[in-house]
């Protein structure tokens, strides 16, 4: 056996993996070869200082890897509203019909176990008016995804109760006015409805859109919200999307409150943004809809 | 000094899986957690070999475990968690993300493994006697290995600081042993190198 057959040998030697006819070969090369018999003993040094600088994780991936995500239940005016949860936050929420349904979708979504548990009062609190379409400042969640689903879903909760924004509106306003769908897909991916308002999306052409618990439950929401659900497809039917006020010259998204309380002639249709500048009007600074 | 070191370097004999994969996929009590214990220092220590960064090793290792987790619950039947070769698998596992994430963040040319000389290896850490030389030295192969090509960091720390068989590394990176055993010496010839520029080796 030659030197460079040997040397790609020594290591598999050091740990007894040469088959034996292997081994006896290259055991007698290292009787004759001084060279070769050193690069072994410098190899069973290296083993050693290497193996020492092997480096240990932080103490707390542990804890976060074997952690265990709980559930439990809400009563919903006698309906089931199963909640999962960690020490960190809201997890998952869901009106499904039975516990195995939810756990099962829990696992698929996330790979992980749930066991039973007590929510939180404060989370329980959060859930309960989020169900009843109430708004949840700083809801307390627990959310895995990319920094652009965060930034989406942080947006979501600042859409107030009784108003509706578009997808397009979300995704300018979360800095990638050209990721329309991408926005859309975050909110058909979102675990935690109600406390973060999907609902309140819908699409710039008009209709509610589509909803993970299906359009019909997304109108019932919006609707009990206060949200003048027909009078909007109707308006988008015309092309309408905006609505000005004559005296403060200051346009709106027609469901922002401030829009609301324009009555008769001072109300004022607009078909766009264009429009709206052109006639002397500026947006308004809480609805924004300049970013539509 | 004769060839007494071998048969006392038994280090590489990979520890029995004593049916852990089919205890998870069973979803026993603590089989889990057991699994995480057994493994996350190793695969947490091999993806910072390849990625060099300790927050992207946490968030790959992590990855890793609830996609471990999902698949042997819920992928995979008994009967494969059974045969499963389970510590190539989750180094597998491991390193397909650390690659997709290096590829999503680098756009750095890989040098491939060069040929070597057939000259003796030389030796690689030397004469430190204090504390403070040990950690020197520490520092220093740290850095030295920082440096080399990630194929080159990626065998070294599979085989010389995670102890892995040439079998197990051959499933993990999906190459024959043969070509392995070539790989390793050529990684560890570059380390060497690595370490002579930085004054650490000292030639005997
Ligand atoms: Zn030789
Ligand atoms: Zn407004």
């Amino acid at each position: 056996m030659r030197c460079r057959n040997v040397l790609t040998r020594i290591d598999a030697l050091r740990t007894n993996e040469l088959a034996a006819g292997e081994a006896q070969e290259v055991h007698e090369h290292l009787g004759k070869c001084h060279d070769c018999e050193e690069s072994l003993n410098d190899v069973v040094a290296l083993a050693r200082s290497v193996r020492s600088i092997a480096i240990k994780p932080p103490k707390s991936m542990r804890a976060s890897l074997t952690a265990t995500d709980r559930f439990d239940v809400v009563d919903a005016g006698g309906r089931p509203i199963f909640v999962a949860f960690s020490n960190r936050g809201l997890r998952m929420i869901h009106t499904g019909s039975s516990e195995e349904e939810f756990r099962t979708m829990y696992g698929e979504r996330f790979g992980r176990e749930l066991v039973r548990g007590a929510l939180p009062e404060r989370l329980r609190r959060q859930v309960a008016a989020a169900v009843e379409g109430e708004g949840v400042d700083r809801p307390v969640v627990d959310l895995e995804g990319s920094e652009f689903e965060q930034t989406v879903l942080g947006i979501l909760t600042r859409i107030p109760r009784g108003e509706v924004r578009t997808y397009s509106w979300v995704a300018q306003q979360a800095g990638r006015p050209k990721a329309v769908r991408a926005v859309g897909n975050i909110c058909a991916r979102n675990v935690v409805p109600f406390v973060v308002p999907c609902h309140r999306v819908v699409p710039a052409g008009g209709g509610v859109g589509n909803y993970a618990f299906g359009s019909e439950v997304k109108r019932a929401l919006l609707e009990r919200e206060g949200v003048p659900v027909d009078e909007l497809e109707e308006m988008a039917g015309k092309g309408i999307r905006f609505i000005g006020s004559r005296t403060t010259h200051i346009f709106c998204f027609p469901t922002c409150r401030d829009a609301r309380r324009i009555r008769g002639d001072n109300r004022v249709a607009f078909h766009d943004e264009e429009e709206a500048t052109k006639k002397g009007f500026r947006p308004c600074k809480r609805c924004q809809p300049a970013a539509a | 000094m004769k060839n007494s070191w071998t048969g006392g370097e038994s280090a590489c004999l990979d520890s029995p899986e004593d049916g852990l994969a089919v205890a998870v996929h069973r979803r026993e009590a603590g089989a889990f957690e057991r699994l995480v214990e057994r493994y996350e220092s190793s695969l947490y220590n091999y993806a910072h070999g390849i990625l060099q960064n300790t927050f992207d090793a946490q968030e790959v290792v992590q990855d890793a475990m609830v996609r471990a987790h999902r698949a042997l619950t819920r992928q995979y039947d008994e009967e494969r968690c059974a045969t499963l070769a389970l510590r190539p698998w989750l180094f597998r596992t491991t390193r397909n993300l650390c690659l997709n994430r290096r590829r999503s963040k680098t756009r750095e040319l890989e040098r491939p493994l060069h040929e070597f000389d057939d000259n003796r290896l030389g030796p690689f850490v030397g004469g430190a006697h204090s504390d403070l030389e040990r950690r020197e030295e520490t520092e220093l192969l740290r850095r030295a290995l920082s440096i080399l090509p990630v194929e080159a960091r990626e065998l070294i720390t599979l085989r010389f600081m995670e102890e892995m068989s040439y079998g197990d590394i051959a499933k993990t990176v999906g190459t024959s042993e043969a070509a392995l055993r070539g790989k390793v010496f050529r990684s560890l010839k570059l380390l060497r190198d690595a370490l002579e520029k930085k004054g650490v080796a000292h030639a005997v």
